[in-house]
């Protein structure tokens, strides 16, 4: 969940190192920021200030998570500017959802408003946020789409009564490999430890993730996820690191490992792998049967953002079903906006990703898949602390 | 009458040229450093405020020595290394340019420094695609059957090359190689010639030459190459994020962790101020009993 990487095959490679160029870019400019406690503005990484008027939007999500333009086909950014005459300021500098908070936080906390309208960040990031009441509730009002919501997100924990978020897209972690590299179908989180696979296997920094995924092989439940239940699967993650069985933690550049051949196995997302198969057919993704860990990344207003009624436009042009299914179809992730699925099952173009289970959950995945559930302040520093032991040698 | 009127601006113009980087220094430096003395003595309020206050909280020296000294430890041993290795490579490639390159000196050095004009991030994603398993170097060790002896070496770990330790000395010691050579240049071409030709009028052989009037003549050289290369090495936050894994992690690293994503400012001001204490340290025993003004920084 800190970067999700779609992009049309030809320019995959060359944008998925850009990427991951921008988010050790990004890293200097937060360390700074974050150092000299709340000066400039928010949307740092994509260029000047904010400006004020009612016909302008700033949002910042992670990089590559929206049709791209193509020669002959603006993509969704395009499209809206020139249909609704907003001019949409697009930020893909959201790399970490840690290091983005670590980056606002100056700012919010000071009771000062970001350049940001609208920001794209995952349920348990948004969740803190809405507790720091450091966000907006939504204009629904003006959002007329919404009612498009697909009924498994409308009341999701961090936001019960869906009054802060909406979903912009949701996966699912669960394990990625290349079956040529495995020499075997994988089928549990165990094979990931098998010590074939000594150095050649990566975690995800994104602790809910690799811990759901491990806790759920060990019989846990998530959505109450306890510091107790936790700890084998800490203990087992450990001695892993500590054996030279796990080769890195990353966020999204495992895909550049897995690419080249440096990765067997890994925990990854969905859609990334969905999206990487197509340039390397050997790659596999399992969402395991002991389970997989479903996230959502939601759009939310920062306190104090300018421009309400943009971000409305917004989020209602999105919501509309042919517009996210166009986002779909490129990012390949679940999309949370009903219909979407119909719309791709008529164009032979996307027929076969309207019945993949990884993008249209059915029954059967439906019951595998589990969401992290929230962790105090006090919980969630010590499980970070404890996991930055393991991460961080 | 005349004198007099004169002498004020005497007194003041060199301070007047020194304010400008003086007020930089002590304004974006000298303070901010302070600034973390008391912080690194705090605790925060609350887990995502911003406030701290001021208990003389001395256990968070005793915390991040006792969980991250290891990752100190890491961090000076691989900097040394990387620094050693530049050395060995710097010292007799600027040797060769100062006594051997004549006129194609300005170009020879131009070389060196090449590879740092492109971005510090792009060189560390670059030695990963050339590092990888499926690389071009790894299958040049194989093709010469040097597995068995790197693997000996430690330099191969499970067979692989990258995020290893060596991977990321060696990440490190291509970023520090200008940062060496330089100052050993300047500080060889300050070598008068005819000092070698005298030592060879007295029978000195080649190796006599060397260890008596080269060596001794080019060690403030090396001293400055130590400092500026040392220094940046044991902080680096790019080569072992890239090149490395989660045994490789280093002191920079930690303190990232630290301030961006567990939120422990205090902490992380705390282990910063270790960092530059040992660094200090170094920096002092490097320079003990020797002028600066011998050094041929740039």
């Amino acid at each position: 969940m800190h970067s999700r990487s779609p992009q049309p095959r030809g320019r995959r490679a060359f944008l998925r190192r850009l990427g991951l160029t921008a988010a050790g870019a990004a890293l200097t400019p937060a360390l700074l920021q974050a150092c000299g406690q709340g000066d400039g503005g928010g949307a740092s990484g994509g260029g000047g200030g904010g400006g004020g008027g009612g016909k302008e939007l700033v949002l910042s999500t992670f990089p590559l998570y929206i049709d791209a333009d193509a020669p002959g086909a603006p993509g969704s950014v395009a499209r809206f500017q020139k249909e609704t005459g907003i001019n949409l300021r697009y930020l893909e500098d959201v790399n970490d959802v840690r290091q983005f908070f670590a980056r606002i936080q100056p700012q919010l906390a000071a009771g000062r408003p970001l350049s940001q309208d609208l920001v794209v960040l995952t349920g348990w990031m948004a969740e803190r946020l809405i507790q720091l009441g450091w966000v907006e509730p939504l204009p629904l009002a003006e959002v007329p789409n919404a009612r498009n919501l697909i009924p498994t997100l409308r009341n999701p924990s961090w936001d019960p009564q869906g009054r802060f978020t909406l979903p912009w897209q949701s996966g699912i972690a669960g394990i990625a490999y290349n079956i040529k590299a495995t020499g075997r179908e994988l089928t549990s989180v165990n094979d990931l430890f098998d010590p074939a696979l000594k150095g050649k296997v990566s975690a995800l920094l994104e602790m809910r993730d690799t811990m759901g995924l491990l806790m759920l092989a060990d019989g846990k439940d998530i959505t109450k996820p306890t510091w107790e239940a936790a700890q084998p699967s800490f203990a087992q993650l450990e001695k892993a690191r500590r054996d030279g069985q796990i080769r890195r933690f990353t966020g999204n550049d495992y895909q550049n490992d897995l690419l080249a051949g440096n990765l067997a196995a890994c925990i990854g997302w969905s859609g990334d792998v969905a999206q990487l198969a197509l340039e390397q057919p050997d790659l596999r993704f399992l969402v395991p049967e002991t389970g997989g860990v479903l996230w959502a990344d939601v759009m939310l207003m920062p306190k104090g953002a300018p421009n309400r009624a943009a971000a409305a436009t917004w989020m209602n042009w999105v919501y509309e079903p042919a517009e996210a299914a166009r986002i779909a179809a490129a990012v390949q992730y679940i999309s949370p906006v009903e219909g979407v699925q119909q719309i791709l099952a008529k164009d032979p173009a996307t027929q076969a990703l309207a019945e993949n289970p990884l993008m249209f959950p059915d029954a059967a995945m439906q019951k595998r898949l589990h969401s992290f559930g929230p962790l105090s302040a006090k919980e969630e520093e010590r499980w970070e602390a404890r996991f930055a032991e393991i991460t961080e040698g | 009458m005349r004198r007099a009127r004169r002498q004020p601006w005497r007194r003041w113009w060199p301070w007047a040229l020194l304010a400008p980087g003086l007020l930089w220094l002590i304004g974006l430096y000298g303070l901010p450093l302070l600034a973390l003395v008391p912080l690194s003595l705090s605790e925060p309020v609350s887990r995502f405020g911003l406030e701290t206050v001021f208990t003389f909280h001395w256990s968070n020296y005793r915390e991040v020595l006792q969980s991250h000294g290891p990752i100190l430890l890491r961090s000076f041993g691989y900097a040394l290394l990387a620094t050693g290795i530049g050395l060995v490579l710097a010292y007799p490639l600027a040797l060769a340019i100062r006594f051997r390159g004549g006129r194609w000196q300005p170009l020879l050095i131009g070389l060196v420094v090449l590879p740092s004009l492109s971005s510090y991030l792009v060189r560390a994603i670059s030695w990963t695609s050339l590092l990888g398993d499926s690389g071009p170097v790894l299958a040049l060790v194989h093709r010469l059957g040097l597995s068995g002896l790197l693997t000996t070496l430690g330099v191969l770990q499970d067979g692989r090359l990258l995020n290893t330790p060596a991977s990321v000395i060696l990440g490190l010691t291509t970023n520090l190689l200008p940062f060496l050579l330089l100052p050993l240049v300047v500080a060889l071409q300050r070598i008068d010639k005819r000092l070698l030709e005298a030592a060879a009028d007295l029978h000195a052989g080649p190796l006599r030459c060397f260890t008596q009037v080269v060596w001794p003549l080019s060690r403030p050289g090396l001293v400055a190459g130590l400092l500026l290369s040392l220094i940046p090495a044991a902080g680096d936050v790019v080569n072992p994020q890239f090149l490395g894994g989660p045994n490789q992690r280093m002191i920079a690293n930690t303190i990232e962790n630290l301030l961006l994503v567990q939120l422990q400012a205090p902490r992380a001001a705390a282990l910063t101020l270790v960092l530059m204490a040992l660094i200090s340290l170094a920096v002092v025993l490097q320079l003990r009993g020797r002028g600066l003004e011998e050094l041929p920084l740039p």
